[in-house]
């Protein structure tokens, strides 16, 4: 064991692989940070300069990419209500509005507190808990996943503000526009309409910014307000250690969602970050003020989306199985190397394994310092006039439509669905339930079409394993208390 | 307009889209094949299920319509202009969206790009000429620098692609 660590640290401590962690953590966060950059984009970029390293060097530098990606996302769903990853979607919710407050600085550095701690917490638990976790991630079947989708869905009576069916009628257009595209099962037609760009669905960036950044940009240019010049102040001040001390519980309670979820594979993000925003808003002292600005609601959706990075790898390094896109480019650098994950690189290459771990963690110290720096630069944006911002905004958010598939329909889509986010802000119809359905609604279909096909159409399967009971009993309690908190504080008009 | 009568319209509204959706949409846009075994497998099974959610919904709206409570951040925000002088700018800015979609498969990105942003500094009352050279310009040419040089994605230039040599 001894002599595995001390082989572990000589392979890992060299110039070259401290220097690449932070290299990629680093890009990682600039690429995240960029609308239409995605992080499995930025790890695919990357991936060709990892060839010509050594094993430990290359697929370090693709972790530090996935790490750093996945908090660069929060920066511009904080200041410009564009998530650059749909994980960091649920951030928008409570970040943006902080910012325009003009509490945009402090969002940040919770966003970067939490995705820290987060990643922390996770790579501690892939360090130590890897056995344990990847045979409960094995118990997860198709009913199994169902169950915990739909347990994740009922946050939308959370965020539906003040009228529960406004946020239906929202969450079912979502889980409308979700089932667009070829059907996985008879690979028929759904609502494509002989046009082949909808032939693989509805791109979730495009609609992201479409339904998020776009309606507020129209909104601006509609109003007489706009040519008397609007700015959000910057306020200086960040996030203090009681704010975070305050937020805690929900961190840590998002950092063990994320750790969990993510150790499932095919789950990913987003639906972690949901999850632990759900369950922040639930048992909040002041949970109406989630969706309106409430810091601990940005601590929980990035605590759940950053709890999965370490997470992820579990599946990947116990199994042999990629959880996701990324893991699946870091299976092919693996190989790419010579290496084969699963239990015998376990026995055949421990001090590679170990020296992996102990750069996972530095990266957890990288992510914090370059958050803080790129902190201080970035939320600058925030002090420019929005007659300013605005017109350079909606050019990035054109170019990074089109880039996610090198495709002029995407952008098409981005303002198409900018018209409806428009029409849902006029008419008050919340957006974010949309956007819940529109992200978990196909995980929900797939999972509910997969048990029927064991099952043979028989719903009993929906109650096969005690994972099942447990979701649906959590789901069912879930929304009794949210009615049941919602009639307190709503009077029903007759 | 009472307010419950507005919900109430657009609980008609909403009904309507639900039944267009049902007895329209997804019978023309469901391509389903002719022998499913298990109705739950069936392409068509879980739109219906949603739609058949939105319009339910939709008649709740119409029969009993939720009070809503005016927003607090609403009450401090700005009153929104009215509709007839809303309405051309809304035209405007929409026309520019579209026709940034219909210009770039011929001038590209960055061209369009440049006349956008100066375009919409102006209509947001910016009448610095410099800054709005700067703002109009290096954010596109950056943007182009970066996805095609960096990350490797070909952004479209239109009649200049000959720029790419």
């Amino acid at each position: 064991m001894v002599e595995n660590i001390l082989e572990a640290f000589s392979l890992f401590l060299t110039v070259q692989n401290v220097v690449i962690v932070f290299v990629g953590v680093l890009i990682g966060a600039i690429i995240g940070a960029i609308p239409g950059m995605t992080t499995p984009m930025g790890v695919a970029l990357v991936l060709p300069f990892t060839f010509t390293m050594p094993p430990v060097t290359g697929i370090l530098l693709l972790l530090g990419v996935y790490k750093g990606g996945l908090y660069g996302g929060s920066i511009t769903a904080i200041l410009i209500k564009a998530p650059g990853t749909p994980a960091a979607s649920c951030t928008v919710l409570d970040g943006y509005p902080l910012t325009q407050k003009g509490d945009a600085r402090k969002a940040l550095d919770m966003a970067l507190y939490a995705s820290c701690f987060a990643d922390f917490v996770s790579n501690l638990s892939l360090i130590l808990l890897a056995g344990l976790l990847a045979g409960l991630a094995l118990k997860f079947g198709p009913p199994e996943f169902f169950t915990l989708i739909l347990f994740s869905l009922t946050i939308i009576a959370g965020v539906s503000g003040d009228n529960l069916m406004k946020g239906i009628v929202s969450a079912s257009l979502g889980l409308m526009f979700a089932v667009i595209g070829l059907d996985i099962v008879y690979g028929t037609n759904r609502f494509i309409f002989d046009n082949w760009n909808l032939l693989s669905g509805l791109s979730f960036i495009p609609v992201l910014i479409g339904l998020f950044a776009l309606p507020e940009i129209i909104h601006f240019y509609t109003q007489r307000g706009s040519a008397q010049l609007k700015t959000s102040p910057m306020t200086g001040i960040g996030a203090t250690f009681g704010e975070f001390k305050k937020c805690f519980k929900s961190i840590a309670r998002g950092s063990a969602i994320g750790v969990v979820l993510g150790a499932i594979p095919g789950i990913g993000g987003a639906p972690a970050a949901f999850l632990s925003y759900s369950e922040a808003r639930r048992t909040s002292k002041n949970p109406d003020n989630f969706g309106k600005g409430e810091l601990e609601g940005v601590a929980a959706a990035e605590a759940g989306n950053n709890g999965v990075a370490g997470a992820t790898m579990i599946p990947l390094l116990a199994l042999g199985v990629p959880g996701d896109v990324i893991t699946a480019v870091i299976l092919g650098a693996f190989m790419i190397h010579g290496l084969r994950p699963g239990p015998l690189l376990f026995v055949e290459n421990l001090p590679l394994i170990y020296a992996l771990f102990i750069g996972i963690i530095l990266s957890s110290a990288y992510l914090f310092v370059v958050g803080k720096f790129s902190i201080r630069a970035i939320s600058r944006i925030s002090n420019v006039p929005n007659r300013i911002l605005y017109p350079i905004v909606l050019v990035c958010c054109l170019f990074g439509s089109y880039a996610i598939n090198n495709s002029l329909f995407d952008v098409l889509v981005m303002v198409l669905m900018g018209c409806v986010g428009y029409l849902m802000m006029i008419f008050k119809f919340p957006a974010p339930p949309f956007l819940i359905a529109f992200i978990l609604g196909p995980l929900l279909e797939d999972n509910f079409r997969q048990s029927m096909i064991l099952s043979e159409g028989s719903l009993a399967i929906l109650f096969r394993s005690p994972i099942c009971w447990i979701f649906w009993a959590l789901a069912i309690l879930s929304i009794f208390f949210l009615i049941k908190s919602r009639k307190k504080n709503i009077p029903l008009a007759g | 307009m009472d307010s419950k009568l507005k919900l109430r319209i657009e609980g008609v509204v909403v009904v309507g889209l639900g039944l267009l959706t049902l007895f329209v949409l997804i019978p023309i846009g469901i391509d389903s094949p002719g022998d499913v075994d298990v109705l739950a497998l069936a392409p068509e099974f879980w739109p219906l299920i949603v739609a058949s959610l939105f319009t339910i919904s939709g008649i709740i709206m119409t029969i009993k319509p939720f009070e809503e409570k005016p927003d607090d951040d609403e009450e401090e925000a700005e009153e929104p202009a009215p509709w007839p002088e809303r309405l051309p700018r809304l035209a405007i800015i929409l026309g520019v969206l579209f026709a940034f979609y219909f210009v770039a498969p011929y001038l590209g990105f960055v061209i369009p790009g440049i006349v956008l942003i100066a375009g919409l500094a102006w209509f947001a009352s910016e009448r610095r000429v410099g800054m709005m050279v700067l703002i109009s310009i290096i954010p596109p040419v950056l943007l182009y620098v970066f996805f095609v040089i960096i990350a490797n994605i070909p952004i479209p230039l239109g009649i200049f692609e000959f720029i790419h040599g």
